[in-house]
């Protein structure tokens, strides 16, 4: 039995009202007044605003409810429990692997706790490219501000882990700035655990922060529960049909569930959004659903030291550089940032490369090693158009993400810059995870050596933890799926509000940029259909 | 898989075509009402023998029975996968584990049971750098099951210095 008291568990027992899976059976038919599809960063902070506005309320997830006595720091239950597909989704050609929550609180019950607002360029690009006059800078920042005192971001006072620290030495004797992460913790324990879920509910994710408030306030959650399709007409949504699934995603047994709401919400997250709305076939007259999807795709080099590092304990991400997005223009040769994931056992050996006695090898050298990870900030060139989601026959969706050439080549100045990194911080070898590469003992081997390698997909491993786009925002309907105030341009009653809306890559970790947009979003609309002005985390004048 | 991927492989490859392609109902898949078939059981054996080479026990009695278990984790990480991976995976495992299919993918003359760990490392390796990204996606496919199945055993954990969860 935990010793930490457990929020989920004691508010069940209050009698919330959670339906599905093993809680309660899913009624035939609901009726509400906003029904909102994922419970994760957008329909979290969605939900919390719509409910204070007294507003009735019902989220249907398609994941699990598991709360801190469920997370172990376990791999083996994180991973098929609270991720899409097992931590295992790809991309339609398998050469990236995606890494998305699936479960109450969605990516944000399993994300590394980074708390970035949107760059400043990142928002010029959308005023200036998709019509988003109204996203300036100094307009977003007291949305901004008000979810950073709501969900406790603030910056990491303990020193950082030796894995980061890697980064800032190297960045020390390299002269590349590096910063602190900014994270949404409370009490956090150093542990490392972020991504099997926080056993000790210091992450102010949305499961322990609006989605208790939202059910306290009598909103109803459906769970293990898949929003299949929309029924529509004359341009307005009239029902939103849901089934149960299982735990592997398919369809379980048990009648279809029709929800009635005056609105509807979607914030599913980026891929199973969009592909909702092609399933329910809602209107997409300028071909806008589903494309520009982008990854921030990840490429990695490992480092291996004379000293132990233990990449799985302490805080991961805690440090980043930007040096590499700040040195170049946003649509000029593809930049990335820089920062330092946590290493755990089944990640570490499936992301790596190789195979028999060369990776036993490596496997055993696991305490000394470090990981460095390039997010490559994708969307702004002409030649990174990201990549477009389609249906697959069953329905369930697929990521179609070429990785050009374009791409490629930020891949690999990054793995460059890493391994330089790397050895400037004292790395005794250096091996860019690719299936030709192998460890090098100096910068100027790892330099030749990462010149030459192709990269070619799966050569080259690309992983990626943030998907965006596919139902973009933009100020005309010829650029997008939804309308400046995140409504459907064709449909009256509904709303999109994920990672799903951002009409590029954020070129940063984009739990805030949701957090930040969906509170401005959420709260218009709540003063539009309940005539009452709230404030997130205040109270409702 | 795409058919378009499959149209690449050519001439040389007629007989991949016609299993994969028009003759996919005459293949039996890897997977069968949720378990794995025995060759696609063998298949898996054989590639965690090359795989985890150097991981596995010495005495050939533990080995065998680390092996036997290790195919059955795979098999319960390949049962919480969705459906269309499901059948994705069980395609190209009842492909692997027909002779035509194990020689025409993999280029492994050996049945996967007495193939020797050099041989199926050979063959791995092939399917890795190969020019074809089917080919490819049949080794990543391959090779992360088996990692990640293995290395999700605390008692594998030793094997890489990781001490396991902080204690609370």
């Amino acid at each position: 039995m935990s010793r930490f008291p457990d929020p989920i568990r004691a508010g069940l027992a209050r009698g919330w009202r959670v339906l599905g899976g093993a809680h309660a059976p899913l009624p035939e038919r609901l009726e509400c007044d906003v029904v909102v599809v994922g419970s994760g960063a957008g329909g979290g902070i969605t939900a919390e605003l719509l409910v204070q506005a007294g507003l009735d309320v019902v989220i249907v997830e398609e994941g699990p409810l598991k709360s801190s006595s469920d997370f172990h720091q376990l791999e083996s239950e994180a991973y098929p429990q609270l991720y899409q597909e097992s931590a295992a989704r790809k991309t339609a050609d398998k050469a990236i692997t995606i890494l998305q929550g699936r479960c109450v609180g969605g990516s944000t019950t399993v994300n590394w706790t980074s708390s970035f607002r949107t760059p400043d360029e990142t928002l010029a690009w959308w005023q200036q490219h998709y019509g988003l006059r109204e996203l300036t800078p100094q307009a977003m920042q007291p949305w901004f501000e008000q979810v950073e005192r709501r969900l406790k971001i603030g910056p990491w006072e303990a020193p950082p882990n030796e894995n980061n620290e890697v980064l800032r030495r190297g960045g020390e004797r390299l002269g590349i700035p590096v910063a602190a992460i900014p994270r949404n913790v409370h009490g956090c324990w150093n542990l490392g655990a972020c991504g099997m879920g926080c056993p000790t509910n210091a992450k102010q994710s949305m499961l322990v922060t609006t989605l208790p408030a939202v059910l306290d306030g009598g909103a109803r959650l459906l769970v293990e529960t898949r929003a299949l399709r929309f029924e529509h007409a004359r341009g307005r949504i009239e029902a939103l049909w849901c089934q149960p699934v299982r735990a592997n995603g398919d369809p379980a047994p048990g009648a279809l569930t029709r929800i009635v709401a005056r609105h509807y919400v979607v914030a599913a997250g980026a891929i199973n959004s969009p592909a909702l709305l092609l399933r329910s076939e809602l209107p997409d007259p300028h071909g806008r659903l589903g494309v520009r999807t982008c990854l921030h795709p990840v490429v990695i080099s490992a480092a291996t030291f004379g000293h132990e590092v233990a990449g799985w304990q302490g805080a991961p991400q805690t440090l980043y550089s930007d040096h590499f997005l700040d040195t170049q223009p946003v649509d000029g040769p593809m930049g990335y940032k820089l920062e330092v994931p946590p290493l755990h056992p089944v990640i570490f050996a499936s992301t790596l490369a190789g195979y028999g006695r060369d990776q036993a090898r490596l496997l055993a050298g696991f305490p000394r090693t470090h990981a460095m990870l390039a997010l490559l900030r994708d969307g702004f060139h002409p030649e990174s158009p990201g990549g477009q989601v389609r249906l697959r026959r069953d329905g369930s969706p697929e990521l179609d993400y070429p990785l050009s050439p374009y791409v490629m080549d930020g891949a690999r100045r990054a793995l460059l810059s890493m391994a330089e990194l790397q050895f400037a911080a004292g790395a005794r070898t250096v091996v860019p995870v690719h299936e030709q590469a192998r460890p090098y003992a100096s910068w100027r081997e790892a330099r030749e050596a990462i010149a030459a390698l192709p990269m070619e997909p799966l050569h080259l491993r690309v992983v990626s933890a943030h998907v965006m786009g596919g139902c973009g925002m933009a100020g005309d309907e010829r650029l997008g799926v939804v309308r400046p105030d995140g409504r459907h341009w064709q449909v009256g009653n509904l709303s999109v509000h994920d990672g799903s809306i951002f009409p590029t890559s954020i070129g940063a970790n984009p739990q805030l940029s949701i957090y930040g947009l969906a509170n401005r979003l959420a709260t218009r609309l709540a003063k539009d259909l309940a005539g009452r002005d709230v404030v997130l985390g205040g109270a409702s004048s | 898989m795409q058919r378009r991927t499959l149209l690449r492989l050519g001439i040389g490859s007629a007989v991949l075509l016609a299993l994969a392609g028009g003759g996919a109902q005459l293949l039996r898949p890897g997977l069968q009402q949720g378990r794995l078939g025995a060759p696609a059981r063998e298949v898996l054996h054989a590639v965690a023998r090359a795989v985890l080479d150097g991981s596995l026990p010495e005495d050939a009695a533990m080995r065998e029975a680390a092996l036997q278990a290790q195919v059955d984790r795979v098999e319960a990480l390949i049962m919480g996968l969705p459906a269309a991976t499901q059948r994705e995976l069980s395609q190209l495992l009842g492909l692997l584990g027909t002779a035509a299919g194990r020689m025409a993918l993999a280029g492994l003359t050996a049945p996967w049971t007495q193939a020797s760990v050099a041989q199926l490392q050979q063959a791995l390796e092939a399917l890795r750098q190969s020019k074809l990204s089917l080919r490819r996606q049949a080794y990543h496919g391959l090779r992360d099951l088996t990692n990640a199945a293995f290395y999700a055993v605390p008692g594998h954990w030793a094997l890489m210095g990781y001490p396991g969860p902080t204690e609370l």
